[in-house]
């Protein structure tokens, strides 16, 4: 046997990859990107500040008092005062807790809505695929405020509101990718394997297509996230998000323009909040990325 | 490559130290009036555009203020004074006559008044034609917004020069005088200009007898006057104005701060104004008319259809709160919606709190009244409120006190023209008001007079209460020569409106502009009904 046949035989040699391996394989990859352990510590940070706000807070965020109003940060009140005398701190804790709550729930019905939409189309094929897909460029050719504005402009502000904007604007995104997906995996042969049994579509799709494209879907979301509260804080700036006085990042950062320049805190600290966020949200989408796209791996 | 620190911070410093020693130059507003100045004055408005610049029907700031400077009425507020008048138009000021059971008036006109001239018309001299013509027009509601206050009088030309008006009822001065003053339906539009643009297009090319001369319009940029060298009161310091709209105040503050407005209207903020005042090359004037806030509510809608309900509002909430949140110099309280600081018939703090009206704040009576009227767990009102900075601070600041006593106010945040679109519509259960208005006559008439019920009343305006319990006393006060005894009645028909809480008085905030060192307006500043300082002949820019 020459050295040719030998790399030949252990070409032909397929050695089934155990999971265990395989998951750490990815953790090991994971961890190896600082930038995305960063990004998930960050994000973690964020969420946890966020989901116990009213307990980190000391002040009610929505208390005024006139008389201290536009009081420059100092030990009691680390961030200052904003126009009403509202303590600035507490309120951009107490809105972290919306931008999570708008920027996780319009992933999820995005999500939701564009996986359905990309998996129905891309499995059917034919007609349907065309209408579905179709209706998916006609929502992509709008740019996102624009369309983010037109359903608030209907349907009026509120947080719920906002979530279904923004999960509107976000199912298109995730429709292209489920679809391309889904046409390159209804040909695979496992997925004939499978009809040949007897499999019908909904457990197909259920259960052979959708686990393999688990991947792709986690790095949309988490890179979906940050677009998500990036848009509502835009929303909010222009005032068509969130109504007073519940704060959110955008609307502090609005409310804050007014003083500028005597008092740029109210504006700074929000807008630090949503550069953070954004930026944790985005590593760990590309950390993810990384592990669970397998052309990055080779 | 390699940068040399050192140099190229020398040669900054030095170009800097240049460009200061230049500008430094620019002479204070001081002294006696030497030469005429010239200069384009540059003024930054808050508003996105013009409204209308109709005389006839402007009603926003932005207007206001333009058109004062394009047309005169027959009487003037003394320019920087609202508090006295002056002939304009009328060569004196006229004294009543009684002509049976009605009153008459007769003006005789200045001569040499010309007429703007504008496409196809000429400038030509003003005549009792063109005033006759312009009052019929206030009169006229398909013509004016303010034909309310011209009912039961009559115009007559009885010489080119001569114009009398007879009025069904008679009236003091004081009611009078503004109503053919420079203040919406009394300033003059010349007959053959507005004839010829039309209704539509006095909208945007105003034509008049001031100070200056409308030359163009740039949608949603600015307004171009120029000085009116026919002016008969001499030509204008000025060669002319550019009224820029810019409704962000911080694009206004810092284009006055950079040189590029010499005016520039401000925010009734004592934040605002300090900051402002910090700075060497500007200078903040703070000065009325006085714009009174008062929070309406709707007696139509449950459960303010309660007195117990509205009162316990009204104690829910702290006068010293709001101002908190504007500041004393900018603001003051007030008591009754006629402001007593600034007019008469309005009631001070000592006389609605002889007669316990003054609601001072309890918020333990608040809760009490509540639960008395079965509403000991509050309730929730939906309502809208403009995104101007005057009105968001009232709603908030409300809405913040009534959470105290357990009412829920959701805020709904929509432009500023939306809002008063919305509230014209019998919507929002509490409207926050803020205005001016030139005597207690219009502010009763216009806000709780039955007349004047939104939607439903026979000259529907701002009674946005459905108050109708008063009507008697304000008309009864409308036609009462004597001065004490009419400003006894006004006292009583607040007394009234405060017994039924149609109406929760706040405060005033006076009016604030910040111009450059440079810009002398040519009077010194009391209080201006256009809402702006009053830019006419007399106003220099001495910045060169």
């Amino acid at each position: 046997m020459n050295a040719a046949q030998s790399l030949r035989d252990r070409d032909v040699v397929v050695r089934p990859v155990p999971a265990r391996s395989q998951r750490r394989r990815m953790w090991d990859t994971f961890v190896g990107n600082r930038a995305a352990v960063f990004g998930l510590g960050l994000a973690l940070a964020i969420t946890l500040l966020a989901i116990f706000a009213p307990l980190i807070a000391s002040q009610d965020p929505l208390a005024q008092d006139g008389a201290r109003r536009l009081t420059p940060p100092d030990d009691v009140f680390p961030l200052g005062r904003d126009a009403f005398g509202r303590d600035v701190l507490s309120r951009i804790l107490h809105a972290g807790r919306i931008s999570l709550v708008i920027g996780i729930g319009s992933v999820m019905l995005g999500g939701t809505v564009g996986t359905l939409l990309g998996l129905v189309a891309g499995y059917s094929g034919g007609k349907l695929e065309s209408l579905l897909m179709r209706a998916v460029d006609v929502l992509m050719a709008f740019p996102s405020l624009l369309l983010g504005l037109t359903v608030l402009a209907v349907l009026g502000p509120g947080l719920e509101k906002v979530i279904l904007a923004i999960g509107l604007l976000l199912s298109p995104p995730f429709a292209r990718v489920v679809h391309g997906a889904t046409l390159s995996l209804k040909e695979q042969e496992f997925l004939t394997a499978a009809r040949a049994v007897g499999a019908g579509h909904l457990r197909l799709m259920r259960l052979h297509i959708l686990p393999n494209m688990v991947g792709e879907i986690v790095v949309l979301v988490s890179v979906w996230t940050a677009s998500a509260i990036r848009v509502e804080a835009s929303l909010s700036f222009i005032g068509l998000g969130i109504s007073p006085p519940t704060p959110t990042w955008g609307n502090m950062i609005r409310d804050g323009t007014t003083h500028l320049i005597n008092a740029p805190w109210l504006s700074i600290f929000p807008g630090v909040a949503i550069l953070l966020t954004v930026l944790a949200f985005n590593l760990l989408g590309d950390g993810l990325r990384d592990v669970l796209d397998p052309k990055l791996q080779q | 490559m390699k940068v040399r620190l050192a140099p190229m911070l020398a040669l900054s410093m030095a170009t800097l130290l240049v460009i200061g020693a230049c500008t430094s130059a620019a002479p204070t507003n001081t002294g006696p009036q030497t030469g005429r100045t010239g200069g384009i004055l540059r003024f930054g408005q808050s508003a996105a555009d013009v409204g209308t610049l109709d005389p006839h029907f402007a009603s926003g700031t932005q207007d206001r203020s333009l058109i004062d400077m394009v047309f005169n009425a027959l009487i003037r507020f003394k320019p920087g004074d609202g508090t006295q008048f002056e002939p304009d138009l009328a060569a004196s000021l006229p004294e009543p006559k009684s002509e049976g059971a009605k009153q008459a008036w007769t003006f005789t006109l200045r001569k040499g008044v010309m007429c703007q001239p504008t496409d196809g018309v000429p400038a030509y001299e003003l005549t009792s034609d063109d005033v006759v013509y312009s009052l019929q027009k206030s009169a006229d509601k398909n013509r004016s917004a303010y034909a309310g206050e011209y009912s039961g009088m009559t115009f007559e030309a009885i010489d080119p020069s001569t114009v009398k008006v007879t009025l069904d009822s008679p009236l003091s001065k004081a009611l009078l005088y503004p109503k053919l003053a420079n203040y919406s339906g009394g300033y003059i539009v010349c007959r053959k200009a507005a004839e010829k643009l039309g209704a539509d297009g006095l909208k945007t090319h105003p034509v008049g007898t001031g100070p200056f001369t409308f030359k163009r319009y740039s949608p949603k940029e600015k307004v171009e006057l120029v000085a009116n060298e026919a002016y008969f009161r001499g030509k204008p310091q000025l060669d002319g104005v550019e009224f820029l709209y810019m409704p962000d105040l911080t694009s206004r503050e810092l284009g006055l701060l950079g040189g590029q407005l010499d005016v520039a209207n401000g925010t009734a903020d004592i934040a605002w104004v300090e900051k402002m005042e910090r700075n060497a090359d500007a200078k903040v004037d703070v000065f009325g008319v006085g714009e009174v806030v008062s929070i309406h509510f709707n007696s139509r809608i449950p459960p303010l259809d309660k007195l117990p309900v509205r009162q316990a509002i009204a104690y829910a909430l702290d006068r010293a709160e709001f101002q908190s949140l504007t500041g004393a110099r900018v603001s003051e309280q007030v008591f009754s919606p006629v402001p007593a600081q600034f007019m008469p018939g309005g009631l001070t703090q000592q006389e609605t709190a002889a007669k316990g009206l003054d609601y001072k704040s309890d918020r333990d009576k608040a809760k009490k009244l509540l639960a008395d009227a079965g509403l000991a767990n509050g309730f929730t009102l939906n309502m809208v409120t403009s995104e101007l900075p005057s009105y968001r601070v009232v709603y908030e600041s409300m809405q913040a006190q009534l959470a105290k006593v357990g009412i829920k106010i959701d805020l709904k945040v929509v432009d500023h023209t939306s809002m008063h679109s919305t509230i014209r519509l019998d919507t929002n259960p509490i409207v926050v008001y803020v205005a001016f208005r030139p005597n207690a006559d219009v502010y009763l008439s216009q806000f709780f007079h039955s007349d004047a019920i939104v939607v439903t009343g026979k000259k529907p305006n701002t009674n946005f209460s459905h108050y109708a319990s008063i009507d008697s006393l304000i008309d009864q006060a409308r036609s009462e020569p004597d001065t004490a005894k009419q400003t006894a009645l006004w006292k009583d028909a607040q007394t009234k409106i405060l017994q039924d809480m149609a109406a929760y008085p706040v405060m005033f905030t006076n009016l604030v502009y910040a111009r450059r060192k440079g810009v002398d307006y040519g009077h010194e500043l009391k209080s201006v009904l256009a809402l702006y300082p009053g830019i006419d002949e007399t106003t220099r820019l001495m910045k060169k």
